[in-house]
């Protein structure tokens, strides 16, 4: 119960007070025009509770609550008097005055160990410096206003820096530090008093050029304190070695540490991609996306043919040397660029997919609600769950993972002479059917159908094989038994990395899906028409006119999704914690930084992650300057 | 897109009554191949559902697609223990209390953005002043920044304060006072709002931006400032965007791990549901059986509001993305 109410207090007060900031200053700057007195004396007291509060907040001042209470009191009245009185040498005797006052009230209770120490020359020369540089400035700017004003304002910058920030504090005495801040506060003060009156217009000017500061200087405030000036810390602070309250230079050693460590990366294997099984089908692939290519090729009169035959084959097979390298090349940064290969591509391919079956299938909405919802889970929630799809029991034990039980089964059934006479029966009748498909494509001379039947028939023949010869799914012979053999999916390097990378397709799926969707049924339906009564067939259609249409929406998908995959932090956390191999970089980040506090190593690593974003921000920028000269 | 229009063009003439009955069985392909997607998709959160309600013993000795066996083969029936011990007992981390702090972090994230970005994506699209698009642009340049590049300067703000020290003069200047605010909840409120005020920003301003340029002529020449015209045409007309918004906004701060990991840390009392959560999965072994109720638990509140939702949180996703 007391849980509940500090967090209702929380979530009230929070809201409350933001509320009241906007309305607050959106209120005060409307009375500028109409009820300047008010507007003065609300000005008035809230600079002072700001100077007030940044000593306070810096800890200069005894007893801070009285002092900065009594200073916004004093602000506020000095505020209205200067509304009450219309002659300029009355503002300035005011401004002088309670600046003075207010100085005078600072100096006495600044607390002894900042007192400090009186430096003639170096106040001289500060004093001097300033004022040079603000009397030039005043030349320079055709000296519009008269002398008073910038011998004031500089003389009291070089004051400040002069008789407080460059000298020793501590040794200083109190008569010295009274008088000092007396002088400072005079300055500030009759600089104030020195503006020119406002007149009705100026109001009017006030109310309406402030609206641009109050509206954007808290959203712009938020990002810099959180997003840019962290930034820009961190790329200081990956320069530096140590523990997180000594930290000493070191310069790019952290960079260095991170490409020679081989547990970032590791080429040494590589030679092994070649002899991989993955390359070489990959290869045959390719091939064969070639040999359709050349055939269809022949037919539409181009050089190649692009049809979905050619173009299955040809991600099949890219795809696969893709793994094949990712297997061979390991380390944190290789498995992160597999997650971006692996997880963009699957997620943009099957989206897409479904966005297409979507477009012309019953209960498109509900379906697609399901396909989505796993971006509504929460990625800790979506590995837990996925957890459980793969379990690996002991091969004695009942399998609980649907995965490893369904491999488990298939392994049952290769070994069971009447299981694999079942499914030969049903994969030959599945072959027969597509034969027929062929042979109706031939008739119709449609070399495309033909084309796409070999390739979905290459799968069914390996299939047959596999059951006839060497067997397939999870079982083993041990001494001549045969028993269960469940894969390991988080445990078994290297292939643990993509059943980890599923869980983020399956979320991500969702995401290409719905905007891909929208994407397809904003292309235009007369383009569609004329196509068809011109006789385009529906993947000519696809590749021809819907592809090229939604192009620049499939790039903010994959572009959006590099970006997600880049940070991908739970999956990896939760799964494995980065052991077995799985290791991406913001997880090392997270351990380095917040397990060993090694604040370099783990800044060094966040700027790697952000310049592997840098490009996607370049592209969004340019897009973005497109679009506002397009309109 | 019907089945006819799909014959057609799948490349078959209907000449025989048996090429016929082949291309119609080619034409459902389509709606079979999608329900087939929607069934594997569903397959893992169906599954961790029903385990969710079975007993230690039955998790781990069968699948749960045999939970209607549990009872006869001596398991225990469905029960919702897992469900009151990882909300009650202390000994997972006190789920209950997680969600509650999952609330005030949500809630409170979601609020303060709103308010910040709406006034600033109407002076972005609204107020003329210099440099304005270049601003404009560097704000929104900033989605794309990982949050990692923050996260250790943030917590060491929140730590210690915010000091400068000035060149030359060596002295240090305090721009945010150390409150102490690392491994509370208002650390992670300030955390989410700066993060989401691009995005906000960027997706409030590309609707408010389309407003009819009519409605402010008219308000001006009636006198309206800035405020008034925001207070009276853009907020009420903006409702399906800010609502967008809320619901991304909410099922974002609501289903992260890593900043409130990094913000509250070793706080267990502060800690959100999703970090319980999570720790209860890192160990492993005896209260395995409880994490799917515990990630059920976590996921049920998007799952309501995305249901619920839905129309608003697919906007928001498709605003931030086609347009941008």
């Amino acid at each position: 119960m007391d849980r509940l109410l500090v967090t209702v207090v929380g979530v009230v007060g929070a809201i409350v007070i933001s509320g009241i900031v906007f309305v607050g200053a959106n209120k005060v700057f409307d009375l500028a025009p109409r009820r300047w007195s008010v507007f003065s004396t609300v000005i008035g007291a809230t600079s002072m509770l700001a100077v007030f509060g940044l000593l306070w907040g810096n800890r200069l001042i005894d007893q801070p609550v009285a002092v900065t209470a009594v200073a916004t009191l004093i602000g506020g009245a000095t505020g209205f008097a200067l509304s009450q009185t219309s002659s300029q040498r009355a503002h300035f005797a005011i401004g002088g005055a309670v600046g003075a006052a207010l100085g005078l009230l600072a100096g006495i209770f600044v607390k002894p160990e900042y007192w400090p120490n009186l430096n003639v020359i170096g106040l001289s020369i500060a004093v001097g410096a300033f004022l040079a540089v603000g009397l030039s400035i005043w030349a320079a700017r055709g000296r519009r206003t008269s002398v008073v004003r910038p011998v004031l304002l500089w003389g009291s910058l070089g004051w400040t820096v002069g008789a407080f920030l460059y000298p020793a504090l501590g040794s200083g005495t109190q008569a010295w530090t009274i008088a000092a801040a007396t002088i400072l506060g005079f300055g500030f003060g009759a600089w104030v008093g020195s503006f020119p009156l406002p007149d009705q217009l100026m109001r009017a000017d006030i109310a309406l050029g402030s609206r641009k500061y109050i509206f954007l200087i808290p959203a712009l405030g938020f990002i810099l304190m959180t997003l840019v000036i962290p930034l820009i810390r961190t790329i200081w602070l990956s320069l530096l070695t140590g523990l997180p309250k000594e930290l000493t230079w070191v310069g790019f050693q952290n960079y260095i540490d991170i490409v020679k460590d081989p547990g970032i990366i590791d080429f040494s294997d590589w030679t092994d991609m070649f002899t991989s099984r993955l390359f070489i089908v990959g290869m045959l692939a390719l091939a064969m996306a070639l040999i359709v290519g050349l055939i269809s090729g022949k037919q539409t009169g181009h050089r190649l043919g692009v049809n979905g035959g050619s173009l299955t084959a040809l991600a099949f097979g890219a795809i696969l040397i893709g793994f094949a390298f990712f297997t061979v090349v390991r380390g944190t940064i290789s498995n992160n660029l597999w997650w971006i290969f692996a997880v963009t591509i699957f997620s943009t391919g099957a989206g897409l997919a479904i966005a297409v079956l979507t477009d012309r299938s019953k209960g498109e909405n509900v379906a697609k609600s399901f396909i989505f919802m796993p971006m509504a889970i929460s990625f800790v929630g979506a590995s837990i769950i996925w957890r459980f799809m793969f379990i690996a029991r002991p091969p004695s034990k009942n399998q609980t993972g649907v995965l490893n039980a369904i491999w488990v089964k298939i392994g049952e059934w290769s070994n069971s002479s009447s299981a694999t006479t079942v499914v030969l029966i049903i994969l030959a009748i599945i072959l027969i059917g597509l034969l027929y498909l062929a042979f109706a494509g031939r008739k119709a001379h449609k070399t495309s159908v033909v084309a796409g039947v070999v390739v979905a028939a290459i799968p069914v023949v390996w299939l047959m094989y596999r059951f006839l010869g060497p067997g397939l799914g999870g079982y083993a012979e041990v001494q001549g038994q045969i028993v269960a053999d469940p894969i390991l999916f988080l445990t078994q390097s290297p292939f643990n990395n993509w059943w980890m990378m599923l869980v983020l397709i399956w979320i991500q799926t969702g995401f290409a899906m719905v905007i891909l969707s929208a994407a397809i049924k904003g292309v235009p339906a007369d383009l569609l028409e004329a196509a068809a009564i011109d006789g385009a067939t529906e993947s000519q259609v696809f590749w021809r006119i819907t592809v090229p249409q939604i192009a620049p929406t499939l790039g903010v998908v994959v572009t959006t999704l590099i970006v997600t995959v880049l940070k991908v932090f739970d999956i990896p956390k939760v799964m494995t914690n980065g052991n077995f191999d799985t290791q991406v970089l913001a997880n090392e980040m997270w351990q380095k930084a917040f397990t060993e506090l090694n604040f370099g190593l783990g800044s060094a690593l966040a700027v790697v992650i952000f310049l592997g974003v840098l490009p996607i921000m370049w592209l969004n920028v340019r897009r973005m300057q497109q679009q506002r000269v397009s309109g | 897109m019907t089945t006819t229009h799909t014959n057609k063009s799948s490349g078959i003439v209907e000449s025989d009554s048996l090429t016929g009955r082949v291309s119609g069985f080619l034409g459902a392909i389509p709606t079979w191949a999608l329900w087939f997607f929607v069934v594997v998709w569903t397959i893992p959160s169906l599954g961790l559902f029903i385990n969710s309600f079975r007993t230690r013993d039955a998790q781990r000795n069968s699948g749960w697609w045999l939970f209607w066996q549990d009872n006869a083969s001596g398991n225990g029936g469905l029960t919702l223990d897992n469900y009151r011990d990882v909300l009650g007992s202390s000994a997972t981390g006190g789920l209950g209390n997680g969600m509650l702090n999952s609330f005030a972090i949500a809630i409170v994230s979601t609020v303060i953005p709103i308010a910040i970005a709406a006034f600033a994506a109407y002076a972005f699209a609204w107020i003329k002043f210099k440099g304005r698009d270049t601003l404009f642009i560097l704000v929104v340049a900033l989605l794309a920044v990982p949050s990692q590049v923050a996260l250790i300067p943030l917590l060491q703000m929140y730590a210690g304060g915010a000091h400068i020290t000035l060149p030359f003069i060596d002295k240090t200047l305090t721009i945010f006072p150390d409150l102490n605010l690392a491994g509370t909840i208002p650390a992670v409120w300030l955390t989410h709002t700066g993060f989401a005020l691009p995005f906000a920003i960027f997706l409030l301003h590309n609707y408010i931006a389309g407003l009819p340029p009519d409605l402010f002529e008219s308000a001006r020449i009636d006198g309206a400032d800035h405020f008034t015209i925001f207070r009276k045409i853009v907020v009420p007309l903006s409702i399906p965007v800010l609502a967008a918004f809320t619901i991304f906004q909410f099922l974002w701060t609501w289903n992260d791990y890593l900043i409130a990991l990094t913000m509250i840390g070793g706080n267990r009392g502060a800690l959100p549901a999703t970090v319980v959560v999570a720790s209860l999965a890192g160990e492993f072994g005896l209260q395995e059986h409880l994490l799917t109720a515990g990630a059920f638990i976590i996921t049920v509140v998007p799952l309501i509001v995305f249901f619920a939702l839905q129309r608003f949180f697919v906007r928001g996703i498709t605003a931030g993305s086609v347009k941008g």
